[in-house]
């Protein structure tokens, strides 16, 4: 890790849901929460904003959303302000874009925030929103969109490793038990028993209704700062101290294995490695739960398990409290739905809050040093990783 | 929908190379409108320089390109290719046969155009003999009857406005 040094020192989500807001109305709540819950921070001191949002143009017919971001939220950027759209992944681009602002001393002062309204009047036309991730004229005339993609990780995993609905049920339990302390989330005060969730529908078999994260409205905001002026924010921050990216394919024609995810290893590393620490170092972690599948396949990729692994790690609850680590205590896509461009944020809030006690005890890790925050994007063919610590680089 | 001509083919798994070009590719595509909410592609040589992917399809043939300069089979068919960045590729015509890799259903969440269809099946198959694993719906069979390892067939379809595209079919 190079240039200067940058912290969060800020941030808020929104409720996580069938909100019954407008894109631009989300806009304007996250802004007011923001505000609200910083209040050190000044409209006049954001000098960049960036803004994570994977499809306002399908889902709410926006273009040019930064500007529209920035109106509704009452900040008027003076050095940069820009979209980033990573699909899933929005959201931590926009975190990475302004760090790298910042390290390059390019701004002192920027704004993450991350918004999706996915619930449109008719849900084939959110569909098609979502199958536009995909490589449009060659795999989407098929069908393609992500549950099917996730299905086919799930059965290569069930058939190669003996992995079992059980185990996927295990994560679905565990992250929806830990949205039940998280007032944001979409699934708040719902509870789902393992037996519950493997009888629920198909959607992709052998992907249920319990195994996908939701189509979901909400929004997420951080701020970041330099070095020189974290002082000013007088909560504990959380330090950027590492961060990856690999981008292996996009054709699902490229897809490999399906069951191994090297382009996650290789993010990890590199972000593990600007940290100077090893993954059994982190206390927790917020991964991409997109699908159960996706959290198995990335306990292994992280090389917290050995490949093949990872079902019995969910089963064994080495990833809940009392584990190896704590994986998503914020809820997880699966519990607090995943509203795309949202999604990296509010994971990035979650990291700010554990790291500053402001989480219920429920899910608190008991004082965490480090975090590490991982986003996929579309069908697994990118991963976004980012190491948080408690303690700024000396 | 109508089975579309079939060219012989020699049998095995090698990648053949093309025999003279026929029928040119078509100028224009008849798009349905509005056209970005049809996942289909443009398919004209006026829209695509693919075109003659898609006239190849018309008369029974998947094919792809191949760089000559490293030998390369690519998919999806290119226009340059990413390894050497050559931009003079050739056609080759795909084996018809392979097996599926993995597959799942689609049984809710069917994008536009698509919801009548539910549930269909997708997969990844693997085609005979070259190193190409290629998505596509799978036709034939129910899902529940599919197994991994099953042999299907290539099967180009027309979509009845004049464009064709290309899906598999699982022996019954």
């Amino acid at each position: 890790m190079s240039g200067r040094r940058v912290a969060v020192v800020g941030g808020v989500t929104t409720k996580f849901g069938l909100r019954p807001a407008t894109w631009s109305e989300l806009a304007q709540e996250v802004g007011a929460a923001l505000f609200r819950s910083v209040p050190a921070l000044r409209a006049e001191d954001v000098d960049s904003l960036f803004v994570g949002a994977a499809e306002p143009e399908r889902f709410a017919f926006q273009s040019h959303a930064a500007p529209i971001v920035a109106e509704q939220m009452g900040i008027r950027p003076s050095r940069i302000l820009q979209r980033t759209e990573l699909a899933c992944a929005s959201g931590q681009s926009a975190i990475r874009s302004a760090y790298a602002a910042i390290a390059a001393g390019l701004s002192d002062v920027a704004v993450a925030v991350g918004l999706e309204k996915m619930n449109l009047p008719s849900m084939a036309e959110a569909n098609t929103a979502m199958a536009c991730v995909m490589d449009r004229a060659w795999d989407g005339p098929a069908g393609a969109t992500a549950p099917p993609f996730f299905a086919m990780v799930a059965q290569r995993h069930m058939r190669e490793y003996g992995t079992t609905e059980e185990q996927l049920a295990a994560v679905s339990e565990k992250n929806h038990r830990f949205a039940n302390t998280n007032p944001t989330a979409q699934f708040y005060e719902k509870t789902f028993a393992r037996d519950r969730l493997m009888r629920l529908p198909m959607i992709a078999p052998p992907l249920r209704l319990g195994d996908c994260s939701s189509m979901t409205d909400g929004a997420a905001a951080v701020v970041l700062a330099a070095e020189n002026v974290v002082g000013r924010f007088p909560d504990p921050p959380a330090w950027i101290r590492g961060t990856g990216q690999y981008s292996d394919f996009h054709n699902l024609a490229n897809a490999g294995s399906l069951t191994e995810w090297p382009g996650l290893a290789h993010a990890a590393r590199t972000a593990l490695r600007g940290a100077g620490i090893s993954i059994g170092d982190v206390d927790f972690a917020e991964l991409h739960d997109c699908f159960t599948i996706s959290e198995i396949v990335e306990y292994e990729a992280l090389g917290l398990c050995a490949p093949g692994a990872g079902g019995a790690f969910a089963a064994d609850g080495r990833g809940d409290v009392g584990g190896d680590l704590v994986v998503n205590p914020r809820g997880g896509l699966l519990g607090c739905g995943h509203p795309l461009g949202a999604t990296g944020i509010a994971q990035a809030v979650e990291v700010f809050q554990q790291f500053a006690s402001k989480v219920p005890p429920a899910r608190q890790v008991p004082d965490p040093e480090w975090a590490l925050v991982h986003n996929l994007s579309g069908s697994a063919n990118v991963h976004s990783v980012m190491v948080y610590g408690r303690e700024g680089a000396s | 929908m109508s089975e579309p001509p079939r060219r012989a083919r020699p049998a095995g798994a090698t990648v053949v190379p093309p025999a003279a070009e026929s029928a040119p590719p078509r100028e224009r595509t008849k798009a349905p409108t509005p056209f970005l909410l049809d996942f289909f592609p443009l398919e004209g040589e006026k829209e695509t320089r693919l075109a003659r992917f898609y006239a190849r399809l018309a008369e029974g043939r998947l094919s792809t390109t191949r760089c000559p300069a490293d030998g390369r089979l690519l998919w999806p068919p290119r226009t340059a290719c990413p390894h050497c960045h050559a931009e003079t590729l050739e056609w080759v015509d795909l084996p018809e046969d392979g097996r599926l890799y993995a597959f799942s259903a689609v049984l809710a969440g069917a994008p536009l155009g698509m919801e009548a269809e539910v549930p269909f099946a997708v997969g990844l198959v693997d085609l005979a003999g070259v190193p190409l694993r290629l998505f596509g719906r799978i036709e034939g069979k129910s899902w529940d009857a599919l197994a991994i390892g099953d042999p299907v067939r290539v099967e180009p379809y027309a979509l009845g406005d004049g464009r064709w595209f290309y899906r598999f079919r699982a022996s019954p």
